[in-house]
């Protein structure tokens, strides 16, 4: 395993016990890597712009709301290692179903078609859910969407576009829509 | 400053009926010192019902690993979220065991405040439906007192407390001086005159009687339907040892109250039959201290309280200490849709619901159980929650969740659970917790008739809901609550007319040493259906003037 690619692995799944066996070099170039990723801890780079990009189409105004650094927090510091492997696993299918699709990466393409990949995804998890309930919400592209709507519903731009916040002061029990 | 170890009361734990002790023997002259196992609260900085979701880590979904290393039992209560766990306890500094066929919730609260913090709210007197209850069935013994001998106390704390609710006129669920009741909303009105209609006052739905203000109240804001009682209130709104009793009690100049102190036991003079104090732990000097009043309130929760009597060895003659223990069954209901009121809306989020008094076993006798249940319930419509999994991404899945679903309503049993001598805690023989106070073990599960009351809660909440006029009716799915999950746990030093079979007499006071009183949940007799903090709070108004005047006249 490369240098880079061990720090990755070692972010990316909190083994953070293995620091002790690096050296002073592997924890400089550690620290500098988690700075390079903007903060992010359980996302790539990569996987942080994928992440993001796929969050502004499933929900837009999501990105700007602040939902990929939840749904980073969400599976450093949340999910079980076993969750957050198969979400980080399943990610790269954005790539291979872009790929398929446009011949381009999930970012070189364009709206429509990044569209038609995550609506292809989505279907999926729809008829699995259809199939085998609440086990679809194992499904990687699930616990992206979960997260992103979640995420969105309670960010401040989510609250405010729902009518959530801020709070009225006051019960109206029939009141006008 | 010179730490004064002799007082004239002592009161154990801080919250719902130690709040109260403190501010009635303060009021009433005496020097009191409050030990609180836990840290003190500050409302500004502690109370945090207005912190949004964005502010938290987790957005409110809690941190799932540390709620797993240390607080999965305590995380099993429905008040429990990210921003409330701060105000339960710590499961593995504060081990208790069951057998492994009858789990048991032990909710637990350790701050300035207790669990007044974080209750429900929800205030109901008993009548003598209730007190004659035990004496009526043959079951477990009687209580000591009737509907007659509460009555005013409940009107004493009531009065104090501010509670919002409807008078109604029923003699099983007796009004009090109730501050102006919050509203219902649409679908709730409908189902109420539908009721009506349909049962008459058999069966009849009134607003929540909920220890919320609606009005200014002794200096305390009226509430301002943010939601989220069980993280606080800096308003004082609703009731609480924090937002009420403390406060009082401080202004008297008599109180003393002391944090991070769990009581271990209380010290016996043989000679005098009387307990001279009580020896604690400092948490955070990890050192025993002896402190010594004339009188000694066991206000710590009911099962606390038991746990203190057996690690003193005191007051059990009886061998009740720590039996009868009693909870509320619940998790039987249904819910059912109403089409209309679609350009309706709830604004503003109402910590209350509606209220169904007992109807089961109050005119006539249910052939499957006796006793009965109340229902709790409330009336909405659902919003961006219901379409967390909603297929569709895009703007599309955006106005998807802008939605208002269809107006729905549930209903919600709160079954009364029989005393039984077998529900018992013991203490453990080996397992102690964090500062070496020997822990309990907790046998206790429904009976019978507390799941024939269950099974009938979800029959007749489908028949409500067909009354007027609800459709696709649910019967609940949900089995049983766990014993415990109600955290309206109760019974373990109960009151009685003999000291035989009894802890506590008539005034909460203990038959076997005469200077401790023992006035939290522990002290009930039998369960009823209603939620029970309003009780034991007039029970320990009521005991601390009886102990007051039993000192002036040198008895105590």
């Amino acid at each position: 395993m490369e240098r880079r690619e061990l720090i990755q692995w070692l972010v990316a799944t909190a083994g953070l016990q293995t620091l002790d066996t690096l050296d002073a070099s592997d924890l400089l170039a550690l620290g500098r890597d988690v700075h390079r990723s903007g903060g992010t801890r359980a996302l790539s780079p990569l996987a942080k712009s994928n992440v993001s990009v796929a969050a502004e189409r499933i929900l837009p105004g999501a990105a700007a709301a602040g939902v990929t650094p939840f749904i980073d927090k969400m599976l450093a510091d949340w999910y079980a290692p076993a969750e957050r492997r198969r979400f980080l696993a399943g990610l790269p299918e954005l790539d291979a179903k872009s790929r398929a699709r446009a011949g381009l990466d999930f970012l070189a393409c364009g709206e429509a078609d990044q569209i038609a990949v995550l609506t292809a995804l989505d279907d999926e998890v729809t008829a699995l859910r259809a199939a085998r309930g609440s086990a679809a919400n194992q499904h990687w592209f699930a616990m992206l969407k979960y997260l992103t709507v979640y995420g969105w519903c309670t960010s401040e731009a989510g609250m405010r576009a729902l009518g959530l916040f801020p709070l009225p002061g006051r019960y109206d029990g029939c009141a006008s829509v | 400053m010179r730490d004064v170890t002799d007082f004239d009361a002592i009161v154990v734990g801080s919250g719902m009926t130690g709040g109260w002790a403190a501010k009635e023997l303060t009021e009433l002259g005496l020097r009191t010192l409050v030990l609180e196992a836990g840290r003190p609260i500050t409302p500004e900085r502690d109370f945090v019902e207005h912190k949004p979701p964005w502010e938290m880590p987790f957005r409110g979904l809690g941190d799932a690993r540390a709620v797993a290393a240390r607080q999965s039992r305590q995380s099993n209560s429905v008040s429990f979220d990210e921003w409330s766990h701060v105000f339960w306890t710590d499961d593995v500094d504060n081990p208790y065991t069951t057998p492994a066929d009858r789990p048991f919730h032990w909710f637990r609260a350790r701050q300035v405040g207790g669990k007044s913090t974080i209750w429900g709210r929800q205030v109901y007197r008993w009548s003598d439906l209730d007190f004659e209850a035990n004496l009526r069935d043959a079951v477990a013994i009687d209580w000591p007192i009737r509907y007659a001998d509460i009555a005013p106390w409940y009107d004493h704390v009531e009065r104090f407390m501010g509670v919002s609710g409807q008078a109604e006129g029923l003699p099983h669920l007796p009004d009090g001086p109730f501050l102006p009741p919050m509203a219902m909303n649409c679908v709730e009105q409908h189902v109420k005159e539908r009721m009506r209609a349909h049962f008459g006052r058999d069966r009849m739905l009134t607003i929540g009687r909920v220890a919320n203000l609606t009005v200014p109240h002794l200096g305390r804001a009226p509430c301002h339907y943010c939601g989220p009682c069980h993280r606080g209130c800096i308003t004082r709104s609703y009731f609480s040892s924090v937002n009420a009793t403390l406060p009082a009690a401080q202004a008297t100049g008599r109180l003393t109250l002391r944090t991070f102190s769990v009581v271990r036991n209380l010290i016996h003079d043989p000679r005098k039959n009387r307990v001279t104090g009580v020896r604690m732990i400092d948490t955070v000097t990890k050192t025993e201290r002896v402190y010594t009043a004339r009188i000694v309130f066991l206000c710590a929760s009911a099962l606390e309280s038991a746990r203190i009597l057996l690690n003193s060895g005191l007051a059990n003659s009886s061998d009740q200490v720590g039996r009868n223990i009693m909870d509320h069954i619940k998790w039987g209901g249904a819910s059912g849709e109403f089409e209309g009121w679609t350009e309706r809306r709830v604004i503003g989020n109402r910590p209350n619901g509606i209220y169904v008094p007992r109807f089961r076993n109050v005119t006539s006798r249910h052939a499957d159980f006796s006793r009965g249940y109340g229902f709790q319930g409330e009336a909405g419509r659902g919003g961006w929650r219901d379409g967390l999994r909603a297929p569709g991404i895009g703007s599309a899945l955006k106005a998807r969740l802008a939605q208002l679903g269809p107006w729905s309503m549930s209903f919600w049993g709160f079954g009364e659970m029989l005393p039984r001598e077998m529900n018992r805690a013991t203490l453990h023989p080996t397992l102690v917790d964090a500062w070496g106070i020997p822990t309990l073990h907790i046998a206790c599960q429904w009976s019978e008739n507390e799941l024939a009351i269950h099974r009938d809660m979800n029959v007749t909440a489908a028949e409500l809901l067909e009354a007027a006029g609800a459709k696709n009716i649910e019967p609940s799915t949900s089995g049983p609550s766990t014993p415990g999950g109600t955290n309206h746990e109760m019974g373990s030093a109960r009151m009685g007319r003999d000291p035989k079979t009894s802890v506590l007499n008539g005034w909460n006071q203990s038959w076997d040493v005469p200077n401790v009183f023992v006035t939290d949940g522990a002290a009930m007799t039998s369960s009823g259906c209603q939620n029970p903090s309003l009780t034991y709070m007039a029970l320990t108004a009521r005991a601390c003037h009886y102990a007051v005047e039993q000192m002036q006249r040198g008895d105590l």
